[in-house]
């Protein structure tokens, strides 16, 4: 057998592009299949897992899936915003524990998401390098984020303008980069935390100046009845420092800025459904069950898987049956091949053995490349499949 | 397919989506942002309780910028004790876990008392907008510090809710000093009448409010010789506020007595106790306090 197995192997390595060909085909034909149920399992296990271990969430009345898909996985919808007060709200009933999220920010292509310290004991993420967030200003990063941008803790990170045309709009913040953490395979990698109150400030909301009651003439345009009108000239600050922190301040009321959505977490389950009978006649709120919302997404993808798996199934009937075509045509064309062998002694059971050795060798290294690409995919791909699907949502 | 399947199956099920269980709680440590507070915990805390107060020393707390060491240990306490009416301001830039914050004087009154001291400006498109000051040394009215330790009582007993009964014990002691020094305060302001009082630091707004007490506010540091310039301020203040009587947070210098002496002021110290005496408790600054007041206002006899 093993000879069998030598002239096989040493035909297919003289025939390198033919058998490459047929490899190739193979593989595609088994491993389609494979990763299109490994990334439909992917998909589905990570989405429900995030949403599961989300009892409820707060936002606007809306597309109850966008709001699920900016609140948890980050990826920007456009939802309509709540306000701090809603959150404030959710505390009040001492029903449950409201985390505020609030998206919408990106830095460097990856998603700025303002919250509390809640969130990170909540989603059970831990800091590997660094620290927590300690004031404003300042930014904790996903492992991603830090692999791929080369961030460690005393780096900086600028947040992208709103507009990039907007001169007179919100000019970048400089965030000082205290921590990254260690990965937990969920969007939460590919996304820069800061305080929701750094995030109001990065929108323009709060913001800190040059003293006013010490400003030099030329930036003061006048004073009067214990009221200072300044100029353009005026300095900003574009970072927050520990000398210029005390300096930042908002206008208005905290309670009315605004929060994308409010992670609820109800102290138990009878909490929880108190907390959703009170929302049910609310006309401009919605608390949801994530894990519903995505249920009807993974049938969504489900419904579609299947209607892939006739068409996978349909070009991978072709493909074998132009494996078996190509296969017949080269045992033609080395008739005289086979009859050289016949004449040196060989006999035809071994010569079928050979044949066969090819079959088996080419099948087998493609059914190992499927297998391989479905593993990949499974074990590293499920970011980044999660990214692909939500956001085409 | 059979694992696709399985996932559908469960994705369908109509089981109730589990809050994740509740977060142990943690060893029980609790973080003050001034002395009062911190004393008011000790008062009620049950043995195994730490409490924390970590200023150091000669800062003022309400001015105090913690490293971010310091915040971090706030971060891991089991209990934050905020005053509220923007005491300590680097609690409005510091990311404290709102979970485990108190904010004690949250709802103890109706309105907060204003500083005085704001100035109005205007730049960009926002309108005018000013930075008034909120007056935040709310536990000189006794009835307000009670009022805060209740509320720390109520934490405390969701924090440690065995020790519910012993915590309530312990509140009643604490309201039963407190009252006393409320019903002395009150007879010593009660004897001054609506006679002008001064005050070297405006810190005493609470307290004039809550007793009825005329005070206005100089900025004279007891341990600094008043200047030219103070004097002049002084004498321009008394002219229109002719005070016999004025306030310090500390013991003044000899030379500060004499100089308000010779304009026919007397001096008293009521500390603040923002930070913990060198001897004694807030308990016995507070008792010092009200009897130099008693005294100076002629309600009780001076010892």
């Amino acid at each position: 057998m093993n000879d069998s197995l030598y002239l096989a192997w040493r035909y297919l390595s003289h025939h390198r592009a033919k058998t490459l060909l047929l490899v190739l085909s193979l593989s595609v034909f088994l491993g389609l299949p494979l990763v299109m149920r490994a990334m439909s399992a992917v998909i589905q296990q990570s989405l429900m897992a995030r949403a599961q271990s989300t009892p409820l969430l707060l936002g606007k009345k809306g597309s109850s899936l966008d709001l699920v898909v900016e609140a948890l996985y980050f990826q920007p919808k456009g939802i309509e915003a709540l306000t701090a007060s809603d959150a404030d709200e959710i505390d009040g009933t001492g029903l449950a524990q409201a985390i505020p999220v609030r998206t919408g920010l990106l830095a460097r292509q990856f998603p700025v998401v303002g919250t509390s310290l809640d969130y990170f004991s909540f989603r059970g993420l831990r800091i590997a390098e660094g620290r927590a967030l300690g004031t404003l200003g300042e930014c904790v990063v996903g492992a991603e984020v830090a692999t791929t941008l080369g961030l460690e803790p005393g780096d900086s990170l600028l947040t992208s303008p709103s507009t990039l045309f907007d001169l007179a709009g919100v000019y970048p913040l400089k965030l000082r980069v205290v921590g990254t953490l260690e990965p937990s395979y969920a969007p939460d990698d590919r996304t820069v935390f800061v305080d929701v109150k750094t995030a109001w400030v990065a929108e323009g909301l709060g913001h800190g100046h040059q003293d006013l009651a010490t400003a030099s003439g030329d930036v003061v345009l006048k004073r009067k009845d214990g009221a200072v009108t300044a100029n353009a000239k005026l300095v900003q600050y574009n970072e927050i420092t520990t000398e210029n922190a005390d300096g930042f301040h908002f206008h208005g009321a905290p309670s009315s800025y605004p929060v994308s959505a409010v992670i609820v977490v109800p102290n138990d389950i009878k909490a929880g459904v108190l907390l959703r009978g009170r929302f049910v006649g609310d006309d401009a709120r919605q608390l949801l069950r994530p894990a519903q919302v995505v249920q009807g997404l993974n049938a969504q993808i489900f419904r579609f898987e299947r209607v892939l798996r006739i068409i996978v199934w349909t070009v991978g009937l072709a493909t074998a049956l132009m494996f078996v075509l190509v296969m017949v045509l080269s045992w033609r064309l080395r008739a005289d091949e086979l009859r050289t062998m016949t004449r040196l002694g060989c006999s035809r059971w071994k010569a079928v053995q050979i044949m066969g050795a090819e079959v088996f060798l080419m099948v087998g290294t493609s059914v190992a490349l499927a297998a391989f690409l479905g593993l990949a995919i499974t074990h590293y791909g499920e970011t980044w499949l999660q990214n692909l699907v939500l956001r085409g949502s | 397919m059979g694992c696709l399947l399985l996932l559908v199956a469960l994705g369908c099920s109509k089981q109730e989506p589990q809050a994740p269980p509740p977060e142990t709680k943690r060893a029980a440590s609790v973080y003050a942002v001034n002395y009062p507070l911190a004393y008011f915990a000790e008062r009620l805390a049950p043995e195994g309780i730490e409490v924390v107060f970590p200023a150091p020393p000669n800062v003022d707390p309400a001015f105090w910028k913690p490293t971010p060491d310091t915040i971090g240990q706030y971060q891991r306490a089991g209990l934050i004790l905020l005053n509220g009416a923007g005491y300590a301001r680097w609690t409005r830039y510091a990311t404290l876990p709102k979970s485990r914050i108190v904010v004690t004087a949250e709802g103890c009154r109706d309105e907060l008392l204003q500083t005085g001291e704001a100035i109005a400006h205007q730049h960009g498109p926002g309108g005018e907008h000013s930075h008034q000051g909120t007056a935040f040394t709310t536990w000189l009215d006794m009835r307000l510090a009670l009022c805060q330790a209740s509320h720390i009582r109520d934490a405390l007993v969701e924090l440690t809710p065995a020790n519910a009964d012993a915590i309530h014990a312990k509140l009643d002691a604490l309201q039963a000093d407190l009252t006393q020094l409320d019903i002395r305060v009150r007879g010593a302001a009660d004897a001054w009448g609506d006679q002008p009082m001064l005050a070297s630091h405006p810190v005493y707004q609470y307290l004039a409010d809550a007793y009825g007490l005329r005070i206005e506010s100089v900025h004279f540091e007891p341990d600094q010789a008043l200047g030219p310039k103070d004097i002049e301020e002084l004498e321009s203040l008394v002219a229109r506020h002719p005070a016999k009587l004025m306030l310090f947070e500390a013991e003044p210098l000899p030379e500060t007595k004499r100089l308000l002496r010779d304009q026919g002021i007397a001096t008293v110290v009521f500390d603040p106790a923002a930070q913990p005496p060198n001897d004694g408790d807030f308990l016995s600054v507070m008792t010092g306090n009200t009897s130099r007041l008693a005294c100076a206002t002629g309600a009780e006899a001076c010892p």
